[in-house]
């Protein structure tokens, strides 16, 4: 049987220190733990750009099926028609108001590949008082 | 060309790998798994090449010296001449000969044998078997012949013998 040297000993040993708190890391970012939230409503702004999409479909379209998706993630609701701000912003308000983890989710999924030639990213989401 | 190749390589998992981390962090979950698919990817690439590259050297190793391959070749020692008896004289009774008399001889005690033994096998059982068998299709045990009171049983109201009824119709009775 071959002789471990040392160094390789700790080197190997460094490795699965990294691998296991990275792991840990990701487990306690992707964990859901939801809280309370004193707001009721928040307001939701974000911009979306499409390009090579299929003709016939508009932006304001594409919005809404990708906001209407992430929305069933979190449970929460569009309270307010999608309206356009200009240049590829979109506006509207969510009830009831997310908790930080929903946010988290909320964020990932608008910003998530689920509609073909939709690149989308939140800009604002924020309580509404 | 082959570093390169390596680096890219090795490039794509890490840039791979990295995004993907980024993606399950930020709860994107379709980008993480197109990243994963990514790094999948080049991890067959870079172990199928890992291992491309130790069989390129083992076969390397096992190259042998032209010089001594040579040497092996031309002492080789002749081979032996397995068939020479073939090439013998066809008026001797040599081996061949005798193979195939003594196989035939040997063949034939066997199947007499099989003869003999399958001869006393068929036993009365068998023949009972077979005469149960062909009872199914034989002549009744009167005959075909019918006779008079069974005629005449005919042309009793309600009698519906549809058996004897065809037996009349070929004697050509009505």
């Amino acid at each position: 049987m071959r002789k471990l040297k040392p160094l390789r000993i700790l080197l190997g040993l460094v490795g699965l220190g990294i691998g296991v708190v990275l792991v840990l890391a990701l487990r306690e970012a992707t964990l859901s733990t939801h809280e309370p939230v004193a707001a009721e409503r928040m307001e939701l702004v974000v911009h979306a750009k499409t390009k090579g999409g299929e003709k016939g479909q508009t932006l304001a379209e594409m919005v809404e099926a990708q906001l209407s998706t992430c929305r069933l993630e979190v449970t929460s609701d569009l309270a307010a028609p999608i309206e356009s701000l200009g240049d590829g912003n979109f506006r509207t308000v969510l009830s009831p108001a997310l908790d930080e983890t929903d946010r988290k989710q909320f964020r990932g999924c608008v910003g998530d590949w689920l509609i073909d030639h939709l690149q989308m990213s939140v800009v604002e989401l924020q309580d509404l008082r | 060309m082959k570093v390169i190749a390596w680096l890219a390589g090795i490039g794509t998992l890490l840039a791979g790998g990295f995004y993907m981390i980024v993606s399950l962090n930020r709860w994107e979950w379709n980008r993480a798994l197109f990243f994963g698919l990514i790094v999948l990817i080049a991890e067959v690439g870079l172990a199928t090449g890992l291992v491309l590259r130790r069989l390129t050297r083992l076969e390397y190793r096992m190259k042998v010296d032209p010089v001594v391959a040579q040497i092996l070749r031309e002492t080789r020692p002749p081979s032996s001449d397995r068939f020479a008896w073939l090439r013998q004289s066809t008026r001797e009774l040599n081996v061949f000969i005798t193979f195939i008399i003594g196989g035939g001889i040997i063949i034939s005690g066997i199947a007499w044998v099989v003869d003999r033994v399958a001869s006393k096998t068929s036993s009365p059982a068998g023949e009972q078997r077979l005469g149960r068998q062909l009872g199914a299709i034989s002549y009744p045990s009167g005959g075909l012949l019918l006779d008079d009171v069974t005629v005449l049983a005919q042309e009793v109201p309600g009698a519906n013998d549809e058996q004897i009824r065809q037996l009349l119709r070929r004697s050509g009775s009505p």
